[in-house]
């Protein structure tokens, strides 16, 4: 028989704010964490706001200098969503064999601070200011700290991680860019469920509210640059006038439990996180292209896994990432899976609230639906004004809605064409 | 019932070629890929040598498809050993459901425009700080748009995608020097649970830019033996002085045996067992008495019901490194026990350099031809025996022996461990 698994702890770190309780209060009261960026000055670049996480202190989760030095901000992020989750599930390590239990991250390319390579920079300047390498190597490089690099390693979340908590069972780390932590709980439901470990610490970080990463995203073209509007309402899933996304930063972690060591420890369940699909759109590389099929297939295959009814499903948590064709393809491919009942399931797209958080958007969501199964609250998508006749569904206009919840599906995709959807439904 | 998973087809480029056959006869020959670095200018470095793919024309090998102009080195290796192992495994003249066929990659990040950045960063300096504004406003008139898009380590797996036309399961993994074996060790449990019939998987990398080689001559991990660029990577030797990066890519065909064989396809080697642990210890020290190696090749062995004894050969991870080294010695004398001086141990990074992402999936490719052939690849560059790595390593020679079964380690950096076993199709 099939091992089951459930959700016995939350962790999350946000534009809403940090921990779960007021992470659900901010999205149940539709509120939006848009604002103009204030972690660097944009200057006259086309993009200003950010979803930013405010009054954010790593030294209230790490408190050695020695280990904060060797962490750029996303894997302070990641840090502090595994204590928040962790000290959720009320975990006793004294009595947890370390080797059952994982670690499972979704992560992305972090970006090197530009403040810390200036010094090398500098020192590398030849006689007309410009670069040279030679310096750099016999003397620019020198100004960096010996462990610098491992502040930028996308596997270091994982291993901070691990070290912590004395994970000692299967460590992974996952780059699929916005479907990174989707796909990271996706494997780690799939390692207690083959039975390689009874606990799993899973989730993701990102915070790309950097510079280098503001140029990268907006290379893109998938990026709201509107500066006309109202920060808050820049982010408008579904919405007719919508015209990107916004960057936003976070981390979530979900405990993972096989069902039974979680009845036994007399753990408070969540949910169970019923099934995991992954397909490949196979075409929208560079975001620019979409092919509806890999969304379908997603869909369909988290459909299977779960053994689930289209009836089955009372929420979708939709990727809804707020440009004209990702929202598009995905009612399409809602429509295209669901048939007829699409148009009477509520799906909503946190990212009206708090912006795109890349690689950990997945596993916000994931935490953001399993309290609406706890609430029996759908979550709106704000900034709902203008009818689109190609999004044609239920998006839960800008307030939540009081409806019971058994069961929800949860999509991610992004760039590079990875896609992941996750099942999770009231024991 | 559960469902077994093969290799049907195998596809590598490293420092030794293009090309499998050419690159395992270069192996079983002791020749080195490791020489001065071209890449960029590396002279004022403290380690100017690795193990680099000379003069790496894709478009000489790939010359369709505009959409992988702006790839890293990294996606167009995978491109190119991906192509091979395709053809390999007989698959561009066969019908496949794209739905049940998915790509599982360890891959690395792509190209950093570095001197673009630096000397952006140069310019946007007023004197006291980094200016954003000016860093974002040189960056959009220098920075080409999809040289940064490509450096996210997705993207070498969304291109296979789109080239092979596979929309099941796609994903990235990226755990430092394991990323490849554990993409591999999960695409085949994709398979297993039924979740696609073929998985391309395996990794690819290239860390031979400036920022790779700085963070690791910052760390003080990779060998500074410039003046004999082919004898800087000498695992298991006592005068080691670390290990030397290469880059390449190694690109495997898993797929489910009844569809293999229904196909008539050409059988490698049977997907065995896979360990994945952690060693939660130090981000830059393994543990020192392998604790979470040891568990890997335990977990490997018990999920392909073998005993040590069944084990004829180890692919080891030997990186060259001091630690790595005499600690992958100690977990396999334990694991092993009195077997292990019985089991010949190869590193082939003494000839490849290491890989990184991409070490594991060339290794276990290595493995395969090692069953295949009877053939065991040499650890060239052993002259110093050292007493904390008193194995038999294979030194400097390949060697005859028939393998059924065979293991491969990888331990990535910050403590992943994974253990791959093999064995042949019966």
């Amino acid at each position: 028989m099939e091992r089951k698994v459930v959700i016995t702890g939350l962790g999350v770190v946000s534009p809403l704010g940090i921990g779960k309780e007021v992470f659900w209060d901010g999205l149940s009261k539709g509120r939006s964490g848009i604002a103009p960026v204030t972690l660097f000055d944009p200057g006259d670049f086309p993009v200003k706001i950010a979803g930013e996480i405010d009054n954010f202190d790593p030294k209230q989760f790490i408190q050695q200098r020695k280990s904060l030095k060797v962490m750029a901000r996303d894997i302070q992020l990641a840090v502090a969503a595994a204590q928040l989750g962790v000290s959720d599930a009320g975990i006793d390590f004294e009595t947890i064999d370390p080797t059952r239990l994982g670690t499972s991250l979704g992560t992305s390319l972090i970006s090197m601070s530009i403040d810390e390579l200036s010094p090398s920079v500098q020192n590398s300047l030849d006689e007309n200011a410009d670069f040279s390498i030679q310096k750099w190597g016999a003397e620019g490089m020198n100004m960096l700290f010996p462990l610098w690099m491992l502040q930028y390693l996308p596997n270091m979340p994982a291993c901070h991680i691990s070290i912590r908590y004395n994970t000692q069972g299967p460590n992974n780390t996952i780059t699929s860019a916005c479907a990174a932590s989707t796909q990271a709980i996706g494997e780690a439901f799939k390692v207690i469920q083959r039975g390689d470990a009874d606990m799993m610490i899973a989730g993701g970080t990102d915070s790309k509210v950097n510079p280098l990463n503001y140029l990268r995203y907006y290379f893109s073209k998938c990026l709201s640059v509107n500066n006309t509007r109202d920060p808050q309402k820049v982010s408008r899933p579904f919405d007719k006038e919508r015209d990107g996304f916004v960057i936003g930063e976070g981390a979530g972690i979900v405990i993972l439990e096989e069902y039974e060591h979680a009845k036994k420890r007399g753990a408070k369940i969540y949910s169970e996180l019923a099934g995991y699909g992954a397909a490949s759109d196979a075409a929208g590389v560079y975001g620019d292209n979409y092919n509806v099929n890999g969304l379908i297939y997603s869909m369909k295959n988290v459909l299977e896994d779960a053994e689930c009814n289209h009836d089955d499903i009372d929420y979708i948590s939709v990727n809804g990432l707020s440009t004209q064709i990702a929202d598009k393809i995905e009612t399409e491919a809602i429509k295209n899976v669901f048939n007829e009942h699409a148009y009477s399931i509520p799906m909503s797209s946190i990212k009206s609230m708090i912006g795109h958080l890349g690689a950990s958007s997945g596993v916000v969501q994931l935490v953001a639906a399993a309290l609406s199964l706890e609430n029996n609250i759908v979550l709106p998508t704000i900034n709902y004004e203008t009818k689109d006749s190609d999004c044609d569904l239920d998006y839960v206009p800008n307030t939540p809605r009081e409806k019971e919840c058994r069961s929800a599906l949860l999509n991610s995709f992004g760039l590079g064409g990875q896609i992941a959807s996750l099942i999770i439904k009231k024991i | 019932m559960d469902r077994r998973i093969v290799v049907t087809g195998v596809g590598m480029v490293t420092p030794l070629g293009v090309g499998v056959e050419e690159n395992w006869q270069r192996m079983c020959k002791s020749e080195s890929g490791v020489d001065y670095i071209t890449l960029f200018d590396a002279s004022h470095f403290p380690t100017n040598i690795a193990g680099e793919i000379k003069n790496f024309d894709f478009k000489r090998y790939y010359p369709h498809n505009q959409r992988v102009e702006f790839t890293g080195r990294n996606t167009q290796f995978a491109i190119l050993a991906a192509d091979i192992a395709f053809k390999d495994a007989g698959l561009d003249s066969v019908k496949i459901d794209p739905r049940r066929f998915g790509i599982y990659l360890g891959s690395g990040e792509g190209k950093q425009d570095f001197f673009n950045f630096v000397e952006i960063i140069g310019k946007s300096y007023d004197g006291t700080s980094v200016s954003s504004a000016k860093f974002l406003e040189l960056g959009l008139e220098k920075f080409h748009p999809y040289m940064e898009i490509e450096q996210e380590p997705n993207m070498a797996a969304g291109h296979l995608a789109e080239i092979f036309g596979a929309r099941g399961p796609n994903t990235n993994c990226l755990t430092a020097c394991a990323a490849s074996s554990q993409s591999l060790g999960e695409a085949a449990e994709i398979i297993r649970t039924g979740k696609a019939d073929i998985m391309i998987s395996g990794g690819t990398h290239s860390m031979i830019h400036p920022l790779g080689v700085t963070g690791f001559n910052l760390l003080t991990a990779i060998s500074t033996r410039n003046d004999e660029p082919q004898k800087a990577s000498r695992p298991f030797d006592r005068q080691r002085d670390g290990f030397i990066i290469g880059e390449g890519a190694g690109i495997l065909i898993l797929e489910e045996l009844e569809h293999a064989l229904n196909r008539g396809a050409r059988i490698y080697g049977e997907m065995a067992g896979y360990g994945t642990t952690a060693d939660a210890y130090r981000l830059t020290d393994a543990h020192p008495e392998g604790r979470g190696a040891i568990a890997a090749m335990r977990m490997a062995l018990d999920k392909a019901g073998l005993v040590p004894g069944d084990i004829d050969y180890i692919n080891a991870h030997g990186t060259s490194t001091v630690v790595n080294d005499r600690v992958e010695t100690l977990a396999i004398k334990k694991v092993f026990e009195e077997n292990a001086y019985n089991i010949p141990i190869s590193s082939i990074k003494s000839m490849l350099g290491h890989l990184i992402a991409a070490a594991g999936a060339v290794e276990l490719i290595v493995c395969l031809l090692a069953m295949r052939d009877g053939i065991v690849p040499p650890t060239i560059n052993y002259e110093n025996p050292d007493p904390n790595c008193d194995l038999d390593y294979v030194p400097n020679t390949a060697r005859k022996k028939e393998v059924n079964v065979a293991l491969s380690n990888s331990f990535g950096f910050g403590g992943q461990n994974v253990s791959l076993i093999i064995k042949k199709y019966k």
